[in-house]
């Protein structure tokens, strides 16, 4: 039995997210939607490969009921709704759904949405992360004050962790607000520095993410009572480009302030985020800057890019770029 | 036989019969030490830029026990848990730590930094220090304001709460790891890294500030164990017809064999600049090697390998401890506890290299049970 949305951590994924279709993309752009609706029909028992969300959700789905299980247990079961945006009118969607998903997933909610913003019906599932290939719809999200990303595959093989769901996060922009990379860009590195050491007790406003952790968070703390850390099966990760001495207390100050913590820490100084991310290998890296999600993309790491805050280029830029990888 | 000292570099190159190292470089003047380097950094949009990229540095990756003495905590961890241990380390946060054995090592690559940027600017070949533990993120909170009170510049940090550390350790492309916990330091030997176990030193020993000083064991550290299993297994006098006839025949190489040439490397980019006497790097080789019966085949393996070593102490078998203390060095890397346990007990700061066929043995006798892990 499905628990009530707002008992539940709510996972929101597009069917680009979690699948590929590219060649049925591809079919629509070229043959129009007939030529896909018959495509779609004619490999109705043929299983999806998997996309980009694909490997989160399956870690999702493995990892979540070790915690729900173990005693003490609390409304802590999820939904993976899936929020299928058609290419076309009507009847393209039925199809979708028409094609099995992957007999590792199992996905209770589905939103076909018609064409339609899919927004009311996140907000309406309480969502906690909306996942999706498209850009657009992640602004919207975020701009709702819904946890969204736009989820890259990565150019490499993936491998992920099998024992453990592992997400990692950055921190500016990200879990905290983007008001220290202003710092930066408006005045410079040491301008930064002196304002973070100055406020290091001040905690940092909240960033699109952090409500995500929080609901990590709350499944962590069951293991974390036991003296299980190691052995949980969600492991979180901060990877930031901050620089430990100079700027890192204030960064973990406010992680306190708020009653959350990463599992693990890594402040880079501006080290490149690709390797240490092909050793973690988590299922999902979060990041608002496009050049350390490619980089990520690059090392083979699934990366999902958080578009807000004063490091995103103009919308319309944003825009071109992401048609550009459904190509 | 006996001892044999090399004070001077040109010396015992003289000694092969090598000729004179090059003459010196014209002199190029040096910037003003007061000079920030943030200022010379072009103004960056990330924060990136101020720390070199991992492929141009000298990586040395420390751990928080190495760093800082934290026996105290340690006991606390392991007698009441992760939980009471974090939550009394965030209440002692304002409370610096006190210096640990690699600490004074790190001043030193620091100093040695200061020199570097004084002489090339915008240059990226310097140490990069990384804080590499596997404590709870919570605790970067007290070892960051220990960093900062101690004026020391480490940015780098990897914080594994309670994984193994060595995933990250080749990401950064790690040249030098110096850890509390032998059985990190082994596994990252294993994955072919400079490595070594820190202990502390037990009395207090004046350190040179203006100079980093390191001082490596051979066999075993600087080269292979290929040696020591001989004199192992044969004896000694088998031992020295072996060297003497290998003589031309270079050593395979030992774990701190690429540490020491990264040092090397640096120390050319001082007499480049004409500054060899006043170099703030200086290594020593300290090896219990009898020079006229094996000394040579050692001073060739390291020509052969275009590496130099300012000193040259064969000892012959004499105990080590009374000529480190001479030297003072930031760190001493030999393979046998029997070595460590010496410079400990007079004050040297002493890392273990767990490699090779020393690990089996005690003062020249097998052990009883395996090597302890």
């Amino acid at each position: 039995m499905q628990p009530k949305p707002e008992n539940a951590i709510t996972i929101a994924v597009s069917s680009r997210a979690l699948f590929r279709m590219e060649e049925e993309q591809k079919i629509y752009s070229d043959q129009g939607v007939e030529a896909y609706v018959k495509y779609q029909l004619d490999h109705e028992s043929e299983p999806f490969l998997p996309g980009a969300a694909f490997p989160f959700v399956k870690g999702w789905r493995e990892q979540i009921p070790r915690l729900v299980h173990s005693p003490p247990c609390s409304a802590g079961l999820q939904a993976c709704c899936r929020a299928a945006q058609p290419l076309g009118p009507g009847g393209a969607g039925l199809a979708d759904s028409v094609r099995p998903s992957s007999p590792d997933l199992f996905i209770e909610r589905f939103c076909m949405t018609g064409g339609n913003s899919p927004m009311c019906y996140l907000k309406a599932y309480h969502t906690n992360l909306y996942l999706s290939s498209d850009a657009e719809k992640v602004s919207e999200a975020l701009e709702e004050g819904i946890a969204a990303a736009t989820i890259f595959s990565p150019s490499k093989d993936v491998s992920v962790s099998e024992s453990q769901l592992r997400v990692a996060f950055d921190g500016d922009a990200v879990l905290f607000s983007d008001e220290s990379e202003q710092i930066v860009k408006e005045h410079g590195l040491d301008m930064f520095f002196e304002h973070e050491k100055a406020y290091e007790n001040k905690p940092l406003a909240q960033g699109p993410l952090k409500g995500f952790l929080e609901a990590l968070g709350k499944l962590q703390k069951k293991f974390y009572s036991k003296g299980l850390r190691l052995e949980c099966p969600i492991r979180t990760y901060l990877v930031t480009a901050r620089s430990a001495a100079s700027s890192g207390a204030r960064a973990l100050k406010t992680l306190r302030s708020w009653g959350l913590e990463t599992d693990e820490a890594l402040f880079l100084a501006g080290a490149p985020k690709g390797p240490l991310l092909e050793k973690i290998r988590p299922h999902i890296f979060f990041d608002d800057q496009m050049f350390h999600v490619e980089g990520a993309k690059a090392s083979g790491t699934i990366a999902a890019h958080v578009p807000y805050g004063v490091a995103q280029k103009p919308r319309r830029g944003v825009q071109a770029k992401e048609t550009a990888v459904w190509a | 036989m006996g001892a044999i000292l090399f004070p001077t570099h040109s010396q015992y190159l003289a000694s092969l019969g090598a000729p004179h190292p090059l003459s010196p470089f014209p002199c190029v003047s040096s910037l003003p030490p007061s000079l920030s380097l943030l200022h010379l950094l072009p103004a960056c949009s990330s924060f990136d830029c101020l720390q070199p990229k991992p492929q141009n540095a000298i990586t040395v990756a420390v751990s928080s026990r190495a760093l800082f003495d934290m026996v105290k905590d340690r006991k606390i961890y392991e007698e009441e848990g992760v939980e009471t241990y974090v939550k009394y380390q965030e209440e002692n946060e304002n409370l610096p730590l006190n210096p640990g054995p690699a600490f004074y090592f790190v001043k030193a690559l620091e100093q040695v930094n200061a020199r570097l940027r004084e002489l090339y600017p915008k240059d990226e070949e310097l140490f990069d220090i990384v804080l590499m533990t596997n404590n709870h993120a919570q605790v970067g909170v007290r070892l960051i304001n220990s960093i900062n009170h101690y004026g020391l510049s480490i940015e780098r940090f990897c914080m594994t709460g309670g994984e193994s550390p060595i995933g990250y350790l080749t990401a950064y492309l790690t040249n030098l790891y110096l850890s509390a916990d032998s059985e990190k330091v082994q596994e990252a030997i294993e994955a072919g890294i400079a490595s070594a176990t820190m202990f502390t030193a037990n009395k207090d020993v004046p350190y040179s500030d203006k100079q980093l000083r390191v001082a490596f064991d051979g066999d075993a550290v600087l080269f292979s164990d290929e040696s020591e299993q001989i004199v192992k297994e044969h004896g000694l006098d088998r031992f020295f017809e072996h060297e003497q006839m290998n003589e031309n025949k270079p050593l395979a190489q030992g774990p701190l064999k690429g540490f020491l040439e990264d040092l090397g490397k640096l120390q050319k980019k001082f007499y480049a600049k004409n500054e060899r006497l006043d170099c703030p790097i200086r290594t020593y080789l300290v090896t219990a090697r009898s020079a006229a019966s094996s000394g040579a085949r050692v001073l060739k393996t390291l020509r052969s390998w275009g590496l130099e070593i300012d000193e040259a102490l064969f000892l012959a078998g004499a105990p080590k401890g009374p000529i480190l203390v001479k030297i003072r060095p930031h760190i001493f890397f030999d393979d046998q506890m029997f070595h460590i346990e010496g410079a400990q007990q007079l004050g040297t700061v002493a890392a273990h290299v767990p490699y090779g066929i020393g690990q089996k043995y005690y003062k020249s006798k097998p052990k009883d049970d395996t090597v302890k892990k």
